[in-house]
């Protein structure tokens, strides 16, 4: 008996060694970095590159610290739970959620004039009617997104995808999924409606109709859809194993699908579409500000950086002139021809307590139907 | 890790638990020891108040803090909250549940599913178990038993991401079927409530196997030989000395997955379709896409947690009776 | 036993080996895919996607790290696990019943309740996010693992044994030392196994209490959003291949252990 305790132990004791001897590049790392300062991000997966990040700590002594989030909703829960101390500087919002988080106040104004560099910015992007809220900015662009109708070009026609009647038509029945919460509002528009509701703040009777209305349609259409998914991996996942001919997706992942060379197309169809942009925003009591603003000052410095975070995401980059650091194909797959942008609009978070209380539950009545 | 090595080890640690070895010896003689465990054990009371203190203090604010937090946040009107904003006690939260039928569907979707592929996983695994219990050498039990578990260290989300391979319209089932000349067009197994099941047995498979093996396992051979000798046939022995002296591991197995299958919610998410949405999801739609719908959410865990608990309870006073029935 | 039975539940054995291996050997095949996507068909194979693990310093780490907080908490499981078996198995006390669901609570919590409960208890506590939060977290959702474990093991221990112990005058410390514990061990060791993959395997606690550092399954969630790439399946493929050796290993030393001990 002996014998075993005294192996048990030494097995443990040498996993766990195994297990510090591997640990231990970064904690030495982390020690070292604590005599300069520190600036916490929170980002998605490749929004930061590495190389820039590595230019960034050597030029400036201040470490780095990136937690990975994988989405919107769990960012907000995670700050929510941190209050009134929070652990992030800055944080990667997507614009048209910003409303939430202000509200919460999670989020502290960005202060434009300490970033010598926000002139690098789009102004379609930065000067947006969505990006200010209250008076005040409250973050910096740097990716844009867009709803999409993405379709296997061997399957679909480029025709055929320039509506969103077909995906919900009955030659690609079982061929077709979406995001609902996201297909709600763009059924609104498909019907005529402004499906941001701005324009039925002042008649929720309106807008309580028009959600219902939305709603059947998409009760009347379930038998025709595959799936109704979540994440970008899922749609591309259904793409790749042909589950899907076509779907309602983001432009970055069909982005990267195409740029995988996989024969999918995308477009902004007649009807119109929205589209979204992800800011890095400043948190309420952030620990530390100060960095905070140099790294956003850095992160915005050249149209460069933010081809290398198309180039990552799939995601269109919101930097003057960044499209001159991508190679065709990533053109192709980050750019719609001026015809199709024309139909898009930027998702607006003024009407959203509103919209998503009518929406939410819709969206839970289609599932249960 | 066999059993039976233990047990010898056991009666033989027997003779030496008097403290003929030096160590344990010399640990009985030593004052200071001698002086702990006469306080220590002084009285059966004291002995029991001393084991049961730390348990009971771990179980308090261990298992029971973060639970009151979340049935303190079911029941108040806003939370998280801004700083000194005002926050009132309500029961809004749970009349939620009642007064909306949309989310009733979902509710007793999932109490079926969970009952439906809790019943599955038991009909594929008792016999797994009892192969390796009964028929395997106990040499090889362990090996064969540790080769079912591999799988089990993939993350769930590289599994079920495997599984999509497997299942979708280009997948590993369809081309096989295809090479062979069985079908033309894909067979649509994904993202219905087939694929779901295969991804939730999946899961949950390990949770049966391991109670139903160490019931089978303790399960004395010489009872099927006694029963044989009477005459019983296969099927006989097995309904009347095999199933009734494995009812608890049922009982227990059954129970660990119905309880882990209400809450399941990555898998059913990722594998299920439009008419498979389960409670979990709707329950983190509150946290997640809605986000400041925390009471709301908390409030239908907790409605979950208690059906759930009930569905078991009863189920166990089931099986109770019914082992009762069967030895008396 | 009849020859026909035999082969037939081999049979069903075997079916199930295939059945749980099957989506595993699609996980390791597509880590050889040239492309940034998993899914058939294949149309060219690199070797870049494994070598690519052994070359990324964070991979690594990331999974020497969930290792170090799988065994920490494993550890207090266990501890905290046995003890709490030794108080319920066969003792009749007051409040025995409520002490016994207490004990099950958090196995029967949904995941990401527990999570955002473990996170706000936490907040309330003053225990900051990082390495230390997620053990704990880890540690106590696996205590009714091997509690259950552990009790049902307790069951089987043939009382006269104690009792023959402290006639010959051992003390109940000693007793348990000596004659319980022992005889406990097969369900720890097998309790363990399980702790360890719960832990190494748990995704929302580990995000919800962690800090900057990501443990492999919160890696791996992350980098999902860019899309399922092969890169994840090696990642999975050799971590699943560094647990395994480490299991088998262990397995082989309690066998060795137990043969020992048995002559």
């Amino acid at each position: 008996m002996k014998k075993l305790t005294l192996n048990r132990r030494r097995f443990i004791g040498t996993t766990a060694m195994a297990g510090a001897a591997l640990a231990s590049p970064a904690y030495l790392r982390r020690a070292a970095a604590q005599g300069s300062g520190e600036v916490n991000i929170w980002t998605y997966n490749d929004f930061v590159p590495e190389s820039f990040k590595e230019q960034f700590e050597a030029e400036t002594g201040i470490k780095v610290n990136i937690r990975l989030v994988d989405d919107q909703g769990k960012q907000f829960n995670l700050l929510a739970a941190e209050q009134p101390n929070p652990t992030v500087d800055i944080m990667t919002v997507a614009g048209h959620r910003f409303l939430q988080f202000i509200d919460s106040e999670l989020l502290a104004p960005l202060d434009t004039d300490r970033l010598s560099n926000w002139g690098n910015i789009n102004p379609t992007f930065s000067e947006s009617d969505w990006a200010t809220i209250n008076g005040e900015k409250w973050g910096a662009p740097i990716l844009s997104g867009m709803e999409v109708l993405a379709y296997n070009t061997e399957l679909v026609s480029q025709e055929e995808a320039m509506t969103w009647d077909t995906l919900f038509s009955e030659k690609y029945s079982g061929q077709t999924a979406y995001i609902i919460q996201d297909m709600m509002s763009i059924v609104m528009l498909m019907m005529g409606y402004d499906g941001n509701m701005v324009a039925y703040m002042d008649d929720p009777a309106k807008a309580a109709a028009i959600v219902e209305e939305a709603k059947q349609f998409l009760i009347e259409k379930k038998p025709l859809v595959r799936k109704y998914y979540d994440s970008g991996a899922e749609v591309q996942q259904m793409f790749v194993n042909q589950d899907i001919a076509l779907g309602h997706s983001w432009n970055g992942p069909a982005a990267a699908l195409i740029n995988d060379g996989f024969p999918l197309g995308m477009t902004i169809p007649n009807e119109g579409s929205y589209g979204f942009v992800y800011t890095y925003n400043v948190a309420n009591n952030a620990p530390n500000v100060d960095n905070a603003y140099t790294f956003l000052d850095a992160i915005l410095a050249s149209p460069e950086i933010g081809a290398a975070m198309t180039k990552a995401s799939g995601f269109i980059s919101t930097y003057k002139d960044a499209s001159n650091y991508l190679t065709d194909l990533e053109k192709k797959s980050t750019s719609f021809p001026e015809e199709q942008l024309a139909n898009l609009q930027f998702f607006r978070a003024e009407a959203n307590e509103m919209k998503y209380g009518l929406v939410d539950p819709a969206v839970e009545a289609v599932k249960a139907a | 890790m066999t059993y039976d090595a233990s047990v010898r080890k056991d009666s033989d640690g027997l003779s030496r638990a008097t403290g003929d070895r030096p160590f344990w010896g010399r640990l009985a003689g030593w004052g200071p020891y001698r002086a702990f465990a006469a306080l220590v054990t002084a009285s059966p009371r004291r002995q029991f108040v001393i084991l049961a203190t730390f348990p009971i203090l771990w179980l308090l604010t261990q298992h029971l803090g973060p639970m009151l937090q979340m049935l303190r946040v079911s029941l108040v009107d806003a939370y998280p909250v801004a700083q000194d904003a005002p926050q009132a006690f309500t029961f809004d939260n749970y009349l939620r549940f009642f007064g909306d039928r949309i989310f009733w569907m979902p509710f007793f979707r999932t109490l079926t599913f969970a009952a439906v592929f809790t019943f599955c996983t038991l009909i594929i695994t008792y016999p797994v178990a009892y192969f390796l219990a009964r028929h395997v050498s106990r040499r090889n039990q362990m090996l064969m038993l540790l080769l079912l578990l591999i799988p089990f260290w993939v993350g769930e989300i590289v599994r079920t991401y495997a599984i999509m391979i497997l299942l979708g319209n280009t997948g590993a089932v369809n081309l096989v079927l295809k090479w062979f000349g069985f079908i033309d067009r894909p067979i649509p197994f994904m993202y219905t409530s087939f694929s779901m099941g295969i991804g939730i047995v999946y899961l949950t498979a390990l949770y049966m196997l391991l109670p139903l093996y160490s019931a089978l396992e303790k399960l004395p051979k010489s009872y099927n030989e006694a029963a044989a000798d009477l005459g019983a046939g296969a099927w006989t022995r097995f309904r009347r000395v095999t199933l009734p002296l494995t009812l608890e591991g049922i009982s227990s197995g059954c129970t660990l997955v119905f309880l882990i299958s209400t809450g399941f919610y990555a898998t059913p998410v990722l594998l299920g379709g439009p008419s498979t949405t389960v409670f979990a999801e709707t329950i983190a739609g509150f946290f997640h896409v809605a986000g400041d719908e925390w009471p709301t959410g908390a409030a239908f865990a907790v409605i979950m947690f208690v059906a759930a608990l009930l569905i078991t309870g009863v189920f166990q006073r089931l099986m109770k009776a019914l082992r009762k029935g069967d030895t008396a | 036993m009849n020859r026909g039975n035999r082969i037939a539940l081999a049979c069903v054995y075997w079916a199930f080996v295939l059945y749980v291996f099957v989506p595993l050997i699609l996980m390791i095949l597509m880590g050889f895919k040239d492309s940034k996507f998993i899914g058939f068909p294949i149309r060219s194979w690199t070797l870049d996607w494994y070598t690519g693990v052994f070359s990324d310093a964070e991979v690594l780490y990331t999974f020497g790290y969930s290792v170090v907080i799988a065994v920490l908490s494993t550890l207090i499981s266990v501890i905290v696990g046995t003890w709490i078996a030794v108080l319920l198995e066969g003792r009749r006390f007051w409040g025995r019943a409520v002490t016994f669901g207490l004990m099950v609570l958090p196995a029967l919590v949904p995941g990401i309740i527990s999570a955002i409960a473990f996170r706000i208890y936490a907040r309330w506590l003053g225990i900051e996010p990082g390495m230390g939060a997620i053990v704990w977290a880890h540690a106590v959702h696996n205590v009714p693992f091997v509690s259950l474990v552990v009790m049902a093991r307790l069951s089987t221990l043939p009382k006269s044994q104690i009792e023959a112990a402290r006639d010959l005058g051992a003390d109940p410390l000693i007793a348990f030392l000596r004659i319980t514990l022992p005889y406990l061990v097969p369900a720890i060791l097998g309790a363990s196994v399980f702790c360890l993959l719960l832990s190494f395997d748990d995704f929302v606690r580990s995000f919800f209490l962690g800090g900057y550092e990501p443990t492999l399954p919160v890696l791996i969630f992350a980098m999902l959003r860019s899309g399922m790439s092969p890169e994840i399946n090696a990642i999975a493929t050799v971590a699943l291949v560094l647990t395994a050796a480490i299991g088998i290993w262990a397995e082989r030393f309690t066998r060795r252990t137990n043969k020992e001990s048995q002559i």
